[in-house]
């Protein structure tokens, strides 16, 4: 758990931070937000003590983090920057092992935590670990600034804009890898971004900052339906119903009672599985989609082999982890009113526009009930 | 044409030209090596290196021979005070096949140019037993000076050595300071710069009052050690400095974030990162070290810079040529020890980057 009590960072006569107080309860993602020079990064590295704050108080885990020599603070709280930082003379094994290695573990305790930080991030261990950063893509660089910020097991992580340098789609890969490995460590992060979406996918509650002072601290969805002022609601965007969808993950509201025939067995498709479903999906042996039948094309008396659409998983279906969002785009791509979920090629379930349309009409409710945010004070 | 070796009645008198016919066969198989080596220019560019790497290494393995053999049919019916000085055309054989060796080398694998180098160092060491070098002009003089020879080579080395030592105890942790305080940066590169452009000879002489002031001599190996100490500081301090300075912002950033301390910070992330441009300083320096090494002879330091003076002084080619070859290689050897150590040293994540 952290605890800010009105921390106040002075430079000469403007207040970088001004009073800002805020709890991050233990296990939650809190992301830091606001335009450039708003102060979110001077709050996060006054945390670690990179910056000394001018007057208010920092407590982590219940210790004013003034109480600690600075050093030994750091190496108990994890540090990502945007820049990463990879010490470019050693090997990713050994970056890994930094903080490790100032704690004083032995190289026995070193090794296996340095293998499962790979392999929790997808890299493989017996490729990567003696690669150097320059032989790395900006993506895998990026993941191992953040499996060396992890590698002591600290219960808080610091991120300043971390993925902030790479391209968007390897961006999109690195906030799904994020938001998995999040639910499975469950630390307590302060995340700083500019960009509102990836605050609303990974946020548990989010702090928008402006000119050091905090505008509103609460959950994504508090923030997109009861802006406290005009900042916030100009400040979180227009389109708030789609940003929500980007809150949910395709994995919570897909369909898994649907329609499945093996591929080449297609003429033996029941026809009565039409009546309910428009689309029989097609898997091979392994419950890899191959395809589907479009039961409107059987409807008109196409026979089944003709009316068979063949596709590859990898384009025509999304993800259990990716947001809603994004699957009402490949939707649109695809011109369908559904799309299936897979996993590795694996037929999960589909998921329909009913079905993400049901989600937005909660959206719409609660927008519905925020009363014109612009005659709000400023 | 350049003569290939020059004869000469006694060891001061002026020589006469003799072309490389005076070698014999030798000459005739150096001739032809050379033709060989120039050929390999225009060999299929998946030999060339090796082609260029052997004719150098054919032209530099004759030329002693070559030499040997020349000296040994002139001086056959001559009095015994005849000598036989290499020549200019010799010389630049020698240089001619260095240049083509070296361009050959970088083209092959590492073994490769070891093999040739061992190679070429056993053809020398056979010319000097079998094969008439011990009767040129350079291998009399050196017979007539072996015990103070080597005796000097070993001062120059000392005081190369010291001077180099000093140098880089003071100027590593000088550049260190400089690029903490850009007070201690300004004061310490403008005083190292200004060092650097005292010439040799007036550094010498101006030691000698404040040495004297404080009671210490102002000749011998003290004012020569002092004065290779401040050459020395200019590569390694700027070059620490620049090391150092360079060091990736984020690379300290996410070190200080990770709970390193100051200490910590240096030896675990700027002092890798920096030692490849700290060791090409000190790299510069040893060379830098080793020529000026010959000067102060003048002030009684010893060193190689006494044949080179005393050859001087006697007109004697030879001797100054045996005086100032040793400092080229010396220079050489320093040059490809510290590249090498360079090699073991930096990291292979940076290496190449700066060096």
């Amino acid at each position: 758990m952290i605890r800010l009590e009105n921390v106040t960072k002075r430079y000469g006569d403007t207040l970088a931070v001004d009073s800002v107080s805020f709890e991050v309860p233990e296990g939650e993602v809190c992301v830091l937000i606001g335009p450039s020079g708003c102060g979110k990064t001077t709050t996060l590295r006054m945390i670690n003590r990179l910056i000394e704050p001018t007057s208010g108080a920092i407590e982590v885990d219940g210790r004013d983090v003034m109480s600690v020599k600075p050093e030994e603070l750091r190496r108990h709280i994890g540090y990502v920057i945007q820049s990463i930082g990879l010490f470019p003379h050693l090997t990713v094994a050994d970056n890994i092992a930094t903080v490790p290695r100032l704690l004083g573990w032995n190289d026995a305790k070193i090794e296996p935590r340095v293998t499962e930080l790979l392999e929790l991030f997808g890299l493989a261990p017996n490729e990567y670990a003696g690669k150097y950063p320059r032989q790395l893509s900006g993506g895998e660089a990026q993941r191992v600034g953040v499996a060396r910020a992890l590698a002591a097991d600290p219960p808080l992580l610091l991120m300043d804009e971390p993925f902030g340098a790479v391209d968007p789609l390897t961006r999109d890969r690195l906030q799904m890898e994020f938001a998995r490995i999040q639910r499975e460590l469950r630390k307590t992060v302060i995340f700083v971004t500019h960009d509102v979406d990836e605050a609303i996918r990974l946020a548990d509650r989010i702090a928008l900052l402006r000119d050091g002072r905090l505008q509103q601290y609460d959950t994504p969805e508090e923030l997109l339906d009861h802006p406290a002022n005009k900042f916030v609601h100009d400040f979180m965007g227009a389109d708030r119903a789609l940003k929500r969808l980007g809150r949910v993950r395709v994995g919570e509201v897909m369909r898994t009672e649907i329609e499945i025939a093996r591929i080449g067995d297609e003429g033996a498709i029941d026809r009565t599985a039409c009546v309910e479903e428009r689309f029989v999906y097609l898997v091979d042996g392994a419950g890899v989609l191959r395809g589907w039948v479009d039961c409107d094309d059987l409807d008109e008396g196409l026979p089944a082999e003709d009316a068979i659409t063949e596709i590859d998983w990898r384009e025509g279906s999304v993800g259990p982890d990716v947001s809603l969002k994004e699957a009402l785009s490949v939707m649109m791509g695809l011109g369908f009113r559904s799309v299936p979920v897979t996993e590795r090629g694996r037929l999960l379930g589909e998921v329909t526009l009913s079905g993400i349309e049901s989600t937005m009409t909660q959206a719409d409710t609660h927008i519905a009930h925020t009363a014109a945010p612009e005659s709000e004070p400023a | 044409m350049l003569p290939f070796v020059e004869f000469r009645a006694n060891r001061i008198v002026s020589g006469e030209p003799n072309g490389v016919v005076s070698a014999g066969a030798w000459g005739w198989l150096l001739v032809a090596a050379c033709a060989l080596a120039l050929a390999a220019s225009l060999a299929p560019k998946r030999w060339r290196s090796t082609a260029l790497l052997a004719g150098g290494a054919a032209v530099l393995g004759l030329l002693p021979w070559a030499l040997g053999a020349a000296a040994v049919s002139l001086q056959h019916d001559a009095p015994s005070a005849a000598r036989v000085s290499i020549g200019g055309g010799a010389w630049l054989v020698l240089v001619g096949g260095a240049v083509v060796w070296f361009d050959g080398g970088r083209g092959v694998p590492t073994r490769v140019r070891l093999g040739a180098a061992v190679a070429a160092l056993v053809v020398l060491s056979a010319s000097f037993m079998w094969g008439g070098v011990p009767e040129l002009s350079l291998a009399k003089e050196y017979a007539v000076q072996q015990a103070r020879f080597w005796q000097l080579v070993a001062e120059h080395l000392y005081l190369s050595g010291a001077g180099l030592g000093f140098g880089a105890l003071i100027g590593v942790p000088l550049g260190v300071l400089a690029s903490r305080n850009r007070v201690v940066r300004n004061i310490t590169l403008s005083v190292v710069g200004i060092i650097q452009t005292v010439p040799s000879l007036a550094l010498l002489g101006l030691l000698v009052i404040p040495l004297s002031l404080i009671g210490l001599p102002g000749i011998g190996s003290l004012p020569a050690v002092i004065a290779l100490t401040l050459y020395a500081l200019l590569p390694i301090v700027r070059n620490t400095y620049v090391g150092l300075a360079g060091v990736d912002r984020a690379a300290l950033d996410a070190g200080r974030g990770m709970g390193m301390g100051r200490a910590q910070l240096l030896l675990r992330v700027e002092a890798p990162l920096a030692m490849p441009l700290v060791l090409e300083g000190v790299r510069a320096a040893a060379v830098l070290v080793i020529g000026i090494a010959a000067v102060t002879a003048f002030v009684g330091a010893g060193g190689l810079g006494i044949l080179v003076f005393l050859g001087w002084g006697q007109q004697a080619d030879d001797l100054t040529m045996l005086g100032a070859l040793p400092m080229v290689v010396l220079a050489v050897v320093a040059d490809a020890g510290m590249r090498m150590i360079a090699r073991l040293v930096v990291s292979p994540g940076i290496r190449g980057e700066a060096a």
